[in-house]
């Protein structure tokens, strides 16, 4: 990986953190189906990279930022996940095991971030005093999306470029033990993401659909695909059925 | 009198939905992010009012924090009281206050189960099932989908405040449309995070027991596989959640994983 490729994966996780895209970008590029799909492109190389950032993503499918709060640096995870599997051949399950705790470093990031930002009120105040609405961009957008910038792109690039170079070496010498044991902890892994999504709506009537995807999936061999247009014709009659009762929801 | 344009209100929308968290900080949070997108309009309707303008973007720093795109309604909602404040109506400026307080709560609570809780998880479990299998149009189709509904759905939440006001946006919210909507997700998001265990967790015994000269009995082939494929996986998605809702927290969980993994494939009881 050259420096200037390490740069540009850098500055995918600015753009999934940043406001360079605003609202937009947290639900793309912070995302590693997306992120992964960048990094391929920017590698050379987008089939791996969709399907490793789609691996990376199933660990973060219903990650719910609530309130300023953050369970895991998804993005982070998607693009060095990514970025490493690609240069080093990994398996995506592999992949997966290693992104995962680069995600949890992360969040240092984030909770450093919203810390610093604080000083940027103080500013604002000072503006606010002498009611300069033409200048408040000056602390709400451009002061901390510079220093933003800064934080996001040098770490990232550097995980990318010494991970790249160093991850591999590594695993080599830890031997083919390690490696299939990172893939076995990769595959549980996505147990983990769709509990998180669960745990927010495996609730009264809806739990005895999830076995019955399940079930659908084990039993019949359904695809995906299959098993959500289906899904979405059960549901519809479950609700014409249940029209005229309550149904509960936190039952 | 200056009169705010519509320019000038879909100005404040595009705003709120660039920089709502560009100064994202634990003492305001999303409060400087509200003051610069109600900024470009005070400075229009307080163009000749210094003292006016002040007191109006004081209010505006206060603490917020919501979903930004369901919260868009907020910001709409008192761009129009600010405008009725500056005509002169009889508005006392500290109900704005107490309105937006008490509004970034309930609609953060809804647009998070149903942005980052319901459409988001569907969207990218489809496409995630597209992209493992080397599809690169899956994330281009997902960018694309959610670029056109989160700036769509933004818009429309932000128009529903300024222009039909405060109880436009209560009776949607008790309209139970938006519960009805989240059931009926709720249950085919389980349908197919069901669907998605059994494709995507993949979890193998490897114990094999030799029963007599050269005959052996596969645990995982002869046993699980024959109850019912995937039943590792499965048991393994519930205990997760079983933790998860005992309370653990995620990197709890995420760390018993890696160990259970790790000891699992060392001992040879997971292949």
């Amino acid at each position: 990986m050259s420096v200037f490729q390490a740069i540009l994966c850098g500055l995918i996780y600015y753009a999934g953190n940043g406001n360079i895209l605003g609202g937009y970008g947290y639900y793309t590029a912070y995302r590693p189906l997306v992120a992964g799909f960048l990094t391929g492109c920017i590698l050379g190389d987008p089939v791996t990279g969709t399907i490793i950032g789609g691996t990376i993503n199933l660990m973060y499918i219903g990650a719910i930022s609530a309130g300023g709060a953050l369970a895991s640096d998804m993005c982070l995870a998607g693009i060095v996940g990514t970025a490493v599997g690609i240069t080093s051949g990994l398996a995506p399950e592999a992949a997966m095991a290693v992104a995962v705790p680069i995600g949890l470093l992360g969040t240092l990031l984030w909770f450093g971030r919203l810390t610093v930002d604080t000083i940027f009120v103080r500013g604002a105040e000072k503006m606010v005093a002498k009611g300069q609405t033409d200048k408040i961009w000056i602390m709400d957008f451009l002061l901390p999306q510079l220093l933003l910038l800064v934080v996001t792109v040098v770490p990232c690039a550097l995980a990318c470029y010494f991970g790249a170079q160093y991850i591999e070496g590594f695993l080599n010498m830890l031997g083919s033990t390690v490696l299939s044991a990172l893939i076995t902890i990769g595959g549980m892994m996505p147990a983990l993401g769709v509990a998180i999504t669960l745990k927010f709506i495996f609730k009264g009537d809806a739990r005895v659909f999830f076995l019955l995807g399940f079930l659908m999936t084990a039993y019949l061999s359904l695809g995906m695909t299959a098993v959500g247009f289906f899904s979405v014709c059960i549901v519809l009659i479950y609700m014409q059925v249940t029209k005229n009762k309550e149904v509960g929801v936190n039952g | 009198m200056a009169k705010l344009t519509k320019k000038d209100a879909i100005r404040t929308w595009f705003t709120w939905f660039m920089c709502a968290q560009a100064a994202y900080n634990y003492e305001r949070m999303q409060g400087l992010g509200f003051l610069h997108a109600m900024c470009p309009s005070l400075g229009k309707l307080y163009k000749e009012n210094e003292e006016g303008r002040k007191a109006a973007m004081e209010r505006h720093m206060d603490f917020f924090n919501t979903e930004p795109f369901t919260g868009a309604s907020i910001v709409g909602l008192s761009l129009a009281m600010e405008e009725e404040i500056s005509e002169g109506k009889d508005i006392d400026p500290d109900a704005i206050r107490s309105l937006k307080t008490g509004m970034m709560g309930p609609l953060a609570g809804i647009g998070d189960s149903v942005v980052q809780g319901v459409v988001i998880p569907l969207l990218l479990i489809f496409a995630i099932n597209f992209a493992m299998q080397g599809v690169v149009a899956a994330p281009i189709i997902y960018m694309l989908v959610t670029l056109v509904m989160t700036f769509g759905y933004s818009y429309f939440m932000f128009m529903l405040g300024y222009k039909k006001g405060h109880d436009a946006i209560l009776s949607m919210l008790e309209s139970g449309v938006i519960d009805k909507v989240i059931n009926g997700a709720s249950m085919l998001g389980c349908m197919v995070l069901g669907a998605l265990v059994c494709n995507y967790v993949s979890l193998n015994c490897g114990i094999v027991i030799e029963q007599a000269n050269g005959v052996y009995f596969n645990l995982q082939e002869s046993l699980f596989d024959a109850i019912l494929p995937g039943m590792l996986p499965l048991l393994l998605t519930m205990g997760c959640l079983w933790l998860l809702k005992k309370g653990k927290s995620t990197v709890w969980v995420l760390v018993f994983i890696i160990v259970l993994g790790a000891a699992g494939s060392a001992l040879g009881i997971f292949a």
